[in-house]
């Protein structure tokens, strides 16, 4: 494959096998994807195995990959993701969220560039101002950092009853938001 | 169990691309997509609804061997399963990664909406002598005297707010006499960067035009405050 084949043109010479095609997949992709691993694992090995899974995944299934559903970025990063969560919850989520010094830490401001860069994540970002705090703070907890309900319970200080239908409903709430 | 009713599905598979089902849970979803193509759609929907958040997670570089050790794995050459001294490892990483946890979980206070920059200005006198405090805040408008003047028996003091690009001034009601502070919220007007806020002397009353007829006694524009 030559340097300027885009992500889904690679994705589809993966699918036929072609390795240097999941190589340059790989070589484009893994500074994000390992990140995406990371910020659920928060552990350097555990995120290169959740790696390894998910490439395993994307060599078996990427001809499921279906340009009309959604950018080869969010495929890919799907894929890490739930090969990240399989792995926190195969650990029964040991990860403690009661440490006093969570959250607060400056903020990063190049993580929100990171949201505004795509129209996507601006709107996004939008509709999830729309929310409450702590509905928002819970999706987010969820879905970057792996936070299961209880945990994201104790983090927000909130029965867990509580938490799991401000989620449900939060997410009601963005999907009406970005329809 | 997967759920029949349509809105428990959508909420399945909503839950499922979050990552809060928990583990029984989620592998029943995955092996139910396989042969579930409307459940495949509704979670394909979420991943795409909720992909964009992944750019909050920071980019980091995976250790240069790692290509190598998944190419082998593809391969078979060598077993897929994490070596088994992992778990002690990640307990001690957790200990030590505190700061780093904290900064990574950070990310999340990002979606606080940003506070507006609060609006102010002083109107001035004629003699540009300081008369008034102006704060904006949200959509009202809070007014405090800083050098009490007396008016006019026969006249009030109203206020007046000349948006940017407006051609002409909108009353935003008079001034109590003797009333040192005040608060108002313009129905029709937002307080914005530039505005223009002025008060005029006029008549019992009020302006009877609807525009300013008296002289102005005070006047200043509105702007972002500084280390807001």
């Amino acid at each position: 494959m030559d340097a300027g084949a885009s992500l889904a043109d690679l994705l589809t010479a993966a699918a036929a096998g072609d390795r240097a095609a999941l190589r340059a997949v790989y070589q484009a992709q893994s500074v994000r994807l390992f990140g995406i691993a990371n910020a659920i694992l928060r552990d350097r090995d555990l995120s290169s195995d959740a790696m390894q899974d998910a490439f395993i995944r994307i060599a078996q299934r990427a001809h499921q990959f279906d340009a009309s559903r959604g950018t080869p970025e969010a495929w890919l990063g799907a894929i890490v993701r739930h090969a990240a969560l399989d792995i926190i919850r195969a650990r029964g989520r040991e990860i403690a969220t009661d440490d006093p010094n969570l959250g607060d830490e400056p903020v990063a401001p190049e993580a929100e560039d990171r949201l505004a860069a795509t129209a996507e994540g601006r709107r996004l970002r939008e509709c999830l101002q729309g929310l409450e705090a702590r509905n928002r703070d819970g999706i987010v907890l969820a879905f970057v950092h792996g936070l299961s309900h209880p945990q994201i319970a104790e983090r927000l200080g909130t029965p867990l009853g509580t938490v799991k239908s401000w989620i449900r409903r939060g997410l009601l709430a963005l999907k009406e938001c970005l329809a | 169990m997967i759920p029949t009713d349509p809105a428990d599905r959508d909420a399945l598979a909503a839950e499922y691309v979050l990552g809060t089902l928990d583990a029984a849970a989620a592998r029943e979803v995955t092996q139910a997509m396989d042969a579930d193509a409307d459940l495949r759609g509704l979670v394909a929907a979420w991943e795409a609804r909720l992909a964009p958040l992944s750019a909050l997670a920071a980019p980091e570089a995976p250790p240069p061997g790692l290509w190598d050790r998944i190419e082998a794995a593809l391969d078979g050459t060598r077993p897929v399963a994490a070596a088994p001294a992992r778990r002690s490892a990640f307990w001690r990483n957790w200990a030590l990664g505190a700061s780093a946890v904290a900064a990574g979980l950070a990310a999340f206070l990002l979606l606080r909406p940003v506070p507006e920059p609060r609006l102010m200005t002083v109107l001035l006198t004629q003699g540009d002598q300081p008369a008034w405090l102006v704060e904006a805040e949200g959509g009202a408008l809070r007014l405090a005297s800083l050098n009490p003047q007396p008016v006019p028996d026969d006249r009030v003091m109203q206020l007046w707010a000349l948006p940017q690009g407006a051609t002409a001034p909108t009353s935003l009601g008079l001034i109590p006499a003797q009333q040192g502070s005040l608060t108002v919220t313009p129905s029709t007007i937002r307080p914005e960067p530039g505005m223009l806020m002025e008060i005029t002397l006029e008549p019992p009353g009020g302006s009877p035009t609807g525009r300013p007829t008296g002289p102005i006694l005070f006047i200043g524009r509105l702007a972002p405050a500084r280390g807001t």
